[in-house]
C-alpha cells in the first residue's frame, strides 16, 4: 500500500513537471494582462528615497493599450502641471512654467525619469514579458504570505532587451507580480522590484505599493504607491495628443 | 690641469676639418632633438592650457565624491570658513564659484544635451576673461538674466543672438529644472568639445534653475600655472575641514596625462636612436684620431709620458668636442624654438580637425623650457664620457716601439 502511494506520487511529480513547463507562459500572460488592462487611470504617489534626502511627488496617469499613456504631475508645487505623454516610442514633456512642449531626444532616454530610479526608457520600453522572453517554471515560493510561482525569463535571441535574465514571482491565485529580479548579461542582480500591500481597485486585486531597489546603490530606492485605480475607462485616442497635454488638470 | 686642456685644444685644431665635421654632426643632432622635444613639450603645454587652464582651472574643489558620479547630489555652500582654509597656502589668488550641470537645450525644435555652467559674471570677467570670448552679441550686463551659448552649439541649433533657449533637466535633489532664456551672446572656445555643448548662466539664476539656492558644486581656484596647481591640490586635498575633494588638473584629466606620458616616451625613443647614431660618429672620429697619432703616441711614451696622462688628454679632446658641439647646438636651437613660439605652425586641415577633437588649439607651438636644452647637453656629455673610456683601455697596454713602428 505504502509503496503504491509513493509510486503514485512519484508518477504525479514526473507528469506534473512538463505540465508546469507549458504553463509558465500562461502564468506570465495572465500576470501581464492583469497589470495592463485595456485602459486605466491611476492616482499615485512616488517617493524617491536617497541616503541623505527623500522627495515625494503625486501624479495622475492615464493609459490605453501598450502605446498610449499620459502622466500629469500634481505636486510638488514647483512641478505642478508638468505632463509626460508617451505615444509609441516617443516621449513628450510639457513644462507649464516655460510653456514648452519638448520631445525627449534618444540621448535622454537612459537618463533618470524625474529623478527616480526609472529611466525615461523604462516608460516607453516596448519589450514585453510575454513575447520577448522564453519562460521557464523554476519552483514554488511564498512572498508576504502569498504562494507564488517563480518563473525565469530569458530574452529571445532577437529581442531588444537590456536584461540578461528576469525572475518573476507571480502569486497563484490572483496572478499579481509580487517580486521581480532583474539580472544583467553576466548574471549579476541589478534591480529588485517588489509589490505589497495588496488592495482591491475597481474589482481587481493588486499590490498598491511597489518598490524599485537598485541593488548596487545602498540606501536608494523609489516607492510607488497607488492611491486609486480604475480600469476599462472610456477614453479616446485623441486624449493622448500633444494638444491635450496642455489642457490637463 | 689647464695644461692638459690646452694640449687637448691644440690637438683638436691640428685637424680642423675632422673637428669641424664632428662638431657639425653634434650641432645638427642637438638642434633637431631640442626642436622635436620643444615642439612636443609646447604641444603638451598647449593641450594642458586649452583643456584645463583656460577655463576649468588647474585646481577645483568639489563636495567629496562629485567628480566620480557627477550627479546633482553634491552641492555645497561656499562659506567663509571654506574660503579661509583654502587660502592658507597663499598660492590661490581668486575663487570662482560655479554650478556645472547637464541639461537638455532646445531652440527652434532642435534639442541637444548641453553643459550648463552658472558663473559669477563680474568675477569671471576679471579672471577667466569670459567676456573676451563673446564674439557675437554681448556679455552679461549686471543683474541681467540671459544665457551665453557656445559657438558650436549655436551653429548646431541655429541660434542667433536674441533667440530663446529652453533648458530642461534635473536639479538639486531631483527637482525639475526648466527655464526659458534670451540668448545674449555667443562665445568662442578653443576646445570645440566645449563649444558644442556649453551654455552659461549667471550663478544666481543657475541656483534658481537647479533649485540649489545659495549652493554651488564646483569651486575653481585660480593659480599661476599648471605646476603650482598640482602643488596646491596636493597640499589641500584631505587637509581642509569638511567633506571636500580638492583636485588638480592631473586628476581632473587623467586621459590627458596618459596621452602626454605616452607621447613623451615616443619622443625619448626617437631621441635615443638619433643619439646612438651620433655616438658612433663621435667614436669613429676618435678612432681615426688615435690611429693617425700612433707614431706620435709611441714617441711620447718613449720620452717618458705617462700612458694614463696621454689617455686623459685624448679623453679631454673627445669631451671638449662633444660638449662644444652640444653648446653650439643649443645656441642654434634656442632662436629656432623661440621663433615657433612667436609664429606657431598651423596644422593642416585634417590634423587640425583631429586636434580640435582632442579639445586643443590646432597649432604647433614650441617652448623654451630650459630643461629641454639641459637634457640634450647631459645626453651628449654622458656619451662623451662613455666613449672617452676607450683611450684608457687602448693606451694602457701600448708599447712605445710597436706604436712607433706601426
Amino acid at each position: 500500500m505504502k509503496t503504491a502511494s509513493i509510486f503514485i506520487s512519484a508518477l504525479f511529480i514526473v507528469v506534473s513537471l512538463p505540465a508546469f513547463g507549458q504553463n509558465a507562459l500562461e502564468i506570465v500572460k495572465k500576470a501581464d494582462e492583469k497589470m495592463k488592462g485595456n485602459s486605466s487611470r491611476a492616482e499615485m504617489t512616488i517617493e524617491i528615497v536617497r541616503p541623505k534626502w527623500t522627495r515625494e511627488m503625486s501624479m495622475t496617469s492615464w493609459a490605453k493599450g501598450d502605446d498610449y499613456s499620459i502622466i500629469l504631475i500634481q505636486s510638488p508645487a514647483r512641478d505642478k502641471g508638468t505632463v509626460f505623454l508617451k505615444r509609441d516610442k516617443e516621449i513628450w514633456n510639457w513644462v507649464p512654467s516655460i510653456e514648452r512642449n519638448i520631445k525627449l531626444p534618444p540621448s535622454m532616454m537612459m537618463q533618470s525619469w524625474m529623478g527616480t530610479d526609472f529611466t525615461n526608457d523604462d516608460l516607453v520600453k516596448q519589450s514585453s514579458i510575454v513575447t520577448d522572453y522564453e519562460h521557464k517554471y523554476l519552483k514554488d515560493s511564498t512572498v508576504a504570505g502569498f504562494p507564488c510561482y517563480v518563473i525565469e525569463l530569458i530574452p529571445k535571441a532577437d529581442a531588444a532587451v537590456v536584461w540578461g535574465k528576469i525572475k518573476l514571482w507571480i502569486d497563484k491565485e490572483e496572478y499579481m507580480q509580487l517580486r521581480t529580479e532583474f539580472y544583467d548579461e553576466d548574471g549579476f542582480l541589478i534591480n529588485i522590484m517588489t509589490g505589497d500591500e495588496v488592495k482591491t481597485f475597481d474589482g481587481k486585486k493588486l499590490p498598491s505599493r511597489m518598490e524599485m531597489i537598485p541593488v548596487e546603490k545602498p540606501g536608494q530606492k523609489t516607492v510607488i504607491i497607488y492611491n486609486d485605480m480604475e480600469f476599462e475607462i472610456d477614453i479616446a485616442d485623441n486624449f493622448f495628443t500633444t494638444q491635450n497635454m496642455k489642457r490637463l488638470k | 690641469m689647464m695644461f692638459y686642456f690646452r694640449l687637448a685644444w691644440r690637438n683638436l685644431w691640428r685637424n680642423k676639418r675632422r673637428t669641424a665635421i664632428t662638431l657639425a654632426s653634434i650641432f645638427f643632432a642637438v638642434i633637431l632633438s631640442s626642436l622635436m622635444m620643444s615642439l612636443k613639450e609646447g604641444t603638451y603645454e598647449n593641450m594642458i592650457k586649452t583643456t584645463a587652464g583656460d577655463f576649468s582651472g588647474f585646481v577645483q574643489v568639489h563636495a567629496d565624491g562629485y567628480w566620480e558620479e557627477k550627479t546633482m547630489d553634491y552641492f555645497f555652500e561656499f562659506s567663509e570658513e571654506l574660503k579661509d582654509s583654502l587660502s592658507d597656502t597663499g598660492e590661490v589668488d581668486v575663487f570662482l564659484p560655479r554650478i556645472e550641470s547637464f541639461a537638455l537645450a532646445e531652440a527652434h525644435a532642435n534639442t541637444k544635451g548641453s553643459i550648463v555652467i552658472g558663473i559669477d559674471p563680474e568675477l569671471e570677467k576679471t579672471y577667466s576673461k569670459l567676456d573676451e570670448r563673446v564674439f557675437e552679441g554681448s556679455y552679461f550686463a549686471k543683474g541681467e538674466i540671459s544665457v551665453l551659448v557656445g559657438k558650436g552649439l549655436a551653429d548646431y541649433m541655429e541660434i542667433a543672438v536674441g533667440d530663446t533657449l529652453v533648458l530642461l533637466g534635473q536639479g538639486y535633489r531631483a527637482v525639475t529644472a526648466a527655464g526659458k532664456y534670451a540668448v545674449k551672446g555667443i562665445v568662442k572656445f578653443g576646445s570645440p568639445e566645449l563649444s558644442k555643448q556649453i551654455v552659461f548662466l549667471p550663478l544666481e539664476e543657475a541656483q534658481r534653475l537647479f533649485g540649489a539656492y545659495g549652493l554651488i558644486n564646483n569651486l575653481v581656484l585660480k593659480v599661476d600655472d599648471a605646476e603650482t596647481g598640482m602643488k596646491v591640490a596636493h597640499k589641500l586635498d584631505g587637509e581642509i575641514p569638511g567633506s571636500y575633494e580638492v583636485m588638480g588638473w592631473e586628476d581632473l584629466y587623467p586621459d590627458l596625462v596618459n596621452m602626454i606620458e605616452t607621447d613623451r616616451v615616443e619622443g625619448y625613443v626617437f631621441m635615443f636612436i638619433m643619439y646612438m647614431v651620433i655616438a658612433f660618429g663621435i667614436f669613429g672620429t676618435m678612432l681615426m684620431m688615435m690611429a693617425e697619432r700612433r707614431h706620435e703616441f709611441g714617441v711620447l711614451i718613449a720620452i717618458g709620458m705617462k700612458r694614463l696622462k696621454l689617455a686623459f688628454v685624448v679623453f679631454i679632446e673627445v669631451f671638449v668636442i662633444s660638449v662644444l658641439g652640444a653648446m653650439l647646438g643649443i645656441l642654434g636651437a634656442y632662436p629656432v624654438c623661440y621663433y615657433f613660439i612667436l609664429f606657431p605652425i598651423r596644422y593642416g586641415e585634417n590634423v587640425a580637425k583631429m586636434a580640435e577633437e582632442f579639445g586643443m588649439e590646432p597649432v604647433l607651438r614650441t617652448t623654451v623650457e630650459p630643461a629641454i636644452f639641459l637634457q640634450q647637453a647631459t645626453v651628449i656629455a654622458i656619451i662623451a664620457i662613455i666613449i672617452g673610456i676607450y683611450p684608457f683601455i687602448s693606451l694602457s697596454g701600448a708599447n712605445a716601439v710597436d706604436e712607433m713602428n706601426s
